[in-house]
């Protein structure tokens, strides 16, 4: 991945070094055999079966009692997320951490920040107002939306063109094939594996998933009687989540509009559709090597693909078939608008995340990819944090130890 | 995608409500059999998400509903709600495929709100045969 974002300054070596040290102080590890559900532990042997690369995910959990709803925020804390490990910490080193309060604009050296106490999420302990805050150094770390966007309404002392561009967002599917039983899948840990066989030749990764009751029924092609039979039936659901690994783009970029709302840009590339239809061949191959006796295909013909239609993929799942605006394409992770790079004319910030021209400025988060990643980007945006802290630190040889 | 929502202007009518209500049991058919409870958190489930829309979406939700109950006039002579079930679901069918992106998109956020409100609701997932436990490795073996 690093030699394709091709970043001078950013090497393996050191990017390694401190991705380790983040999987160690979140505690990423491999699930014991045990752990692993039906849902999870079809799709590996149905890879295995079918000759496709697959590989265990790691993951960051400690005390994991397998609710399955880590997407809603694990209810037993045990996701062992930067909230429950890196703030914590930082807040006990002496860093204040501001809640419910949105910065508005960042100007020379200092930004206008208001807070605000909604009647949800942890209250702030700074009165509700305006304020300007001043700082030796800013770093942006909002996202890959919200960070170009504050950068787009600030008044920078640099002309940035690139700033917003390059916007990539892993477009995903949710697929579904249904088993003749109920099998094992919303107990235990919904993603276990991932199979990036299909990253070079097709630009798309497979990986496990479970979801729930209406994000399952969004991602369902149709209505009515025969959407709500298959609904109906969950417990004999298996799943697979699509992210096509989407190329960086000038015009695939985040504006802001009139009130300095971010408004994202985005234009499916035929590239982009086309690794969408395959993985969905891909996907049903899978299931029915898993035991699927049918497989629902948003790009299908049809409402359901019978395993006795298995040898008629090709002209069962089509092009034709596959219309935007009628498909359910969510965005699994976002990333780019302040790429790193040396040139100011297509990059945001240096290796380093800082802003071209502005020494003060920093950039820490994802919004920093050049490209999008070929895998899930939670640990490499930790490891960039990590050297835009370390430039923070140099820059600044003032600041308390870490 | 712009951010700003408007959670005090009401993003439907009560006319909106009831035609989002029949279109939503030919999405859903089970919403017809909720009861008072389950039909009250399936609008306070829909309005909550719409209210949370910039205005000009919730402006061109509401035109896609008009167009929705005023095209069917053109084939079928009727408004769609006083077409019979069968067709209703012809009309719908056309839109989830219709030739115009605006169109499909429009009906996938009418599909998308009507799952919402049903599917959003804990009360019915066990009738999905859907039944998660914050303590699931203990289910997973028995």
């Amino acid at each position: 991945m690093l030699a394709r974002w091709g970043v001078p300054g950013l090497g393996h070596v050191d990017l390694r070094r401190r991705s380790e040290k983040y999987l160690g102080e979140n505690n990423v590890h491999l699930l014991g055999e045990e752990t692993i559900n039906d849902n999870n532990r079809r799709f590996f042997e149905a890879c295995r079966t079918l000759g496709y690369r697959v590989e265990q995910f790691p993951v960051n959990v400690k005390g994991c009692q397998g609710s399955g709803l880590c997407n809603l925020g694990c209810p037993n804390a045990a996701k062992q997320g930067t909230h429950r490990v890196q703030l914590p910490a930082a807040e006990a080193a002496g860093v204040e951490v501001v809640t419910n309060c949105k910065v508005e604009r960042i100007g020379e050296r200092d930004c206008l920040a208001t807070v605000t106490n909604p009647p949800f999420g942890e209250p702030s302990h700074w009165p509700e107002g305006r304020y300007r805050i001043r700082a030796r150094a800013i770093v942006v770390a909002a996202g890959a939306v919200n960070s170009p966007a504050l950068l787009l309404r600030s008044q920078l002392p640099a002309r940035l063109p690139a700033l917003g561009r390059y916007f990539t967002a892993h477009p995903a599917l949710i697929l579904v094939g249904e088993h003749d039983r109920p099998i094992s899948n919303f107990y235990g840990h919904p993603k276990s594996y991932y199979c990036d066989h299909f990253v070079e030749s097709a630009k798309f990764l497979l990986e496990t998933c479970m979801y729930f009751p209406f994000t399952t029924a969004k991602n369902l092609i149709g209505f009515g009687a025969e959407h709500a039979r298959l609904m109906s039936r969950m417990d004999r659901m298996q799943m697979i989540l699509v992210l096509a690994v989407d190329p960086a783009l000038a015009e695939n970029r985040i504006a802001v509009d009139a009130a300095g709302d971010p408004v994202v840009h985005y234009r499916f590339t035929d590239e982009v559709m086309d690794a969408l239809i395959e993985s969905q061949r891909v996907a049903a191959r899978i299931f029915f090597a898993a035991g699927c006796t049918r497989v629902h295909a948003p790009a299908g013909t049809g409402f359901f693909i019978g395993a006795n239609e298995a040898d008629r993929l090709e002209e069962l799942i089509t092009r034709e078939a596959f219309k935007l605006g009628k498909v359910s394409i969510s965005s699994a992770h976002l990333m780019g608008g302040c790429r790193m790079g040396t040139d100011p004319a297509t990059s945001v910030t240096d290796a380093w995340g800082q802003v071209h021209g502005v020494p003060w400025l920093f950039v820490a988060d994802a919004s920093l990819f050049p490209m999008c990643s070929e895998i899930n980007p939670y640990v490499t945006i930790m490891a960039l944090a990590d050297r835009v802290a370390e430039r923070v630190r140099t820059r600044l040889p003032g600041l308390p130890a870490a | 995608m712009a951010g700003r929502s408007n959670a005090r202007v009401p993003p439907l009518s009560e006319r909106q409500w009831a035609f989002l209500m029949r279109v939503a049991v030919r999405i859903v058919p089970a919403v017809a059999d909720l009861d008072a409870a389950g039909r009250s958190r399936f609008v306070a489930i829909v309005s909550k998400a719409l209210a949370e829309r910039p205005r000009p979406i919730q402006h061109q939700f509401g035109l896609f509903l008009g167009v929705l109950r005023w095209a069917p006039f053109l084939r079928f002579g009727s408004p769609f709600d006083r077409l019979p079930p069968e067709d209703e679901d012809t009309v719908l069918r056309w839109f989830l495929d219709a030739p115009v992106a605006k169109l499909r998109s429009g009906f996938w956020a009418l599909r998308a709100l009507a799952f919402m409100g049903y599917y959003g609701q804990p009360e019915v997932w066990p009738s999905l045969r859907y039944t998660p436990s914050f303590r699931g490795n203990e289910m997973l073996h028995g």
